[in-house]
């Protein structure tokens, strides 16, 4: 059985693999939109399901959609016979809406890959979000420990030592500690020079 | 102290301002809640996340809390409204060429009664953009373009457009115009691609807007936590409506963590903010707080005359099942502030200024008036005796 999906997904990338995924799997005919009017895209492509991204706003135009589609149900989460399923889908942060009244058990494989999809997807946008976090911690450190060497004449393991010390005795992160003393510093260096 | 973890769902409007500001000052930290608030796109989010459990609570347009409750997207999830966040506060905004149309021919006439005369010469129906079927902005719209005389199904096309893609959709012609919260009116006026013709004040004056809904299962759960949260909300509500704070609200809230948008279209939408600015959000003053049955009544008989709710629902019953002033009244104890004597006021029957019945002094109240002048009472529920003129 072919279904006709809707695929609504800002990351491009990401649609791109899913679609190659389900249509691969024989399952579908696969339909992207961008950012046009969706009430418009659904009027035309006349879809069984819509898989979308959480993320997007677009997602209220959708609530409203049996404006355009009075006829087909629509049905969210592609059934809501399965909340388990449903939960599965909102951690990944994909929603799917079943217009067409199919059964669970034929939308649920297409969903299935979508959630993994957007899995996949979110845990590399979280590395990199943690790996930057962790860069910019290195280099907040080198340039307060720089700062501690140059005004307080401290060696590299003094000034290191002093950044873990204060961190402890006001029991708060190193990373915390470091911010602010950064941007102390930078602030008064404005001040002597204005 | 054992702290409670509280999500709270958020969208990027003007009245999320009492939670934000809450969690900024530590008021909810006071209380011995951990709250976390998370912004989100869309109000079906909030809906999805309430439903399922990945929020605990959220500020919320009220018809949109029914619509979970009774599961009308889908699954219900059973909420309480333990107290109100907001009055007022949004904007009908139209293209501007049809905006200064119709001041030009509203002089004699309501605006809606001229933009119903301009319908008819136009003869082909006009496409208004709404936040959400289930929201305050449709049911208002609606009910001001009914008292002009124009047929929300027949005259005009609603079509929901997200509040913070509005003003994009105005530009581009997709709708002629929209009901949205602010800041959303303003940042298209100062976009120069639209202006507002009416505000909800025009349509009721000081009515009902955003709630402070709460899953049940939550509230069951922490009932002490549940009266902290209110007790922040309140305290924060106190700071929002205070017109010497609006400068600071403004900018906690234009940060881009929060609404991301010029802090000066929010500002004059906060008490204080603006000289002589026709539509700010109310958070304490007009017992801003306090969730009245009878806007819940009210709410539900717009939903029920625009065919968003069965009309074999019982309505009353469901207005005390998820509008709870008890729990409000119990949060509010040790605050020491004047408490309504009735859980159900009249509405629309003050023009003037007028004294509320409360414990232990009576509230002053500005009026309620409805843009047709109907006065709503809500059947079977004892009403506060008027002391209008």
């Amino acid at each position: 059985m072919v279904l006709r999906i809707l695929l609504i997904d800002t990351d491009a990338a990401r649609a791109a693999a899913l679609e190659e995924s389900l249509s691969g799997a024989g399952y579908a005919q696969v339909v992207r939109v961008g950012s046009e009017e969706l009430s418009a895209a659904v009027e035309r492509s006349q879809p069984d399901l819509i898989i979308i991204d959480m993320a997007l706003p677009d997602r209220d135009a959708l609530e409203d959609i049996r404006a355009v589609s009075a006829a087909s149900p629509i049905v969210m989460f592609a059934g809501t016979d399965d909340p388990g399923f449903a939960q599965e889908a909102i951690a990944a942060g994909v929603c799917s809406y079943n217009l067409s009244g199919v059964a669970l058990a034929d939308v649920k494989p297409i969903m299935a890959s979508a959630i993994a999809l957007f899995h996949r997807y979110r845990h590399v946008e979280t590395e990199l979000a943690a790996a930057r976090a962790q860069l910019d911690e290195r280099r907040q450190i080198e340039r307060a420990k720089a700062i501690l060497m140059k005004d307080r004449r401290m060696s590299e393991p003094e000034a290191y030592r002093w950044l873990q010390r204060k961190a402890m005795d006001e029991s708060r992160k190193l990373s915390l500690i470091v911010a602010e003393f950064v941007a102390a510093h930078e602030a008064s260096q404005r001040e002597t020079k204005s | 102290m054992n702290e409670t973890r509280l999500r709270i769902g958020l969208l990027r409007l003007t009245d999320s301002a009492p939670a934000i500001l809450a969690q900024e000052f530590g008021y909810f930290a006071d209380e011995g809640v951990d709250a976390e608030l998370h912004i989100e796109p869309s109000w079906a989010n909030i809906a999805d996340k309430l439903t399922y459990g990945f929020l605990d609570a959220a500020v919320i347009v009220p018809p949109l809390a029914f619509a979970i409750e009774l599961g009308l997207r889908g699954l219900s999830q059973p909420l309480v409204i333990p107290c109100n966040v907001s009055l007022g506060g949004n904007t009908v905004t139209l293209e501007s060429p049809l905006a200064e149309k119709l001041r030009a021919a509203a002089p004699d006439r309501s605006m809606p009664a001229a933009l119903c005369g301009l319908l008819q010469e136009r003869g082909a129906p006009l496409t208004l953009g709404i936040v959400h079927a289930y929201s305050t902005h449709n049911l208002l719209l609606r009910y001001w373009l009914a008292s002009g005389g124009i047929d929300s199904e027949r005259d005009v096309r609603l079509l929901v457009v997200p509040p913070a893609r509005a003003v994009e959709a105005l530009t581009s012609g997709q709708i002629a115009g929209f009901c949205a919260g602010a800041p959303w009116g303003e940042v298209a006026a100062r976009a120069g691609v639209g202006r507002a013709v009416a505000t909800s004040d025009d349509i009721w004056r000081n009515a009902p807007e955003k709630a402070f809904a709460v899953r049940r299962r939550w509230a069951d759960d922490n009932p002490g936590a549940l009266e902290g949260a209110v007790r922040a909300m309140v305290r924060a509500a106190q700071f929002c409506d205070a017109p010497e704070n609006a400068s600071y609200t403004g900018a906690l809230l234009a940060r881009q963590r929060y609404l991301d948008v010029d802090s000066h279209a929010i500002l004059s939408s906060l008490p204080g903010g603006a000289v002589a600015s026709r539509n700010t959000s109310r958070f304490w003053r007009n017992t801003a707080t306090f969730p009245w049955l009878s806007h819940a009544r009210w709410f539900l008989d717009q939903m029920a005359r625009w065919n968003l709710l069965a009309p074999d629902v019982d309505r009353a019953a469901l207005a005390a099942r998820v509008y709870r002033p008890d729990l409000y009244r119990r949060a509010a104890r040790p605050l020491e502030i004047s408490l309504p004597l009735q859980d159900s006021k009249t509405e629309g029957a003050h023009g003037a200024a007028w004294s509320l019945d409360a414990t232990p002094d009576p509230i002053t109240m500005e009026p309620d008036r409805f843009c047709d002048g109907a006065v709503f009472a809500a059947d079977g529920q004892p009403t506060v005796p008027s002391n209008a003129q």
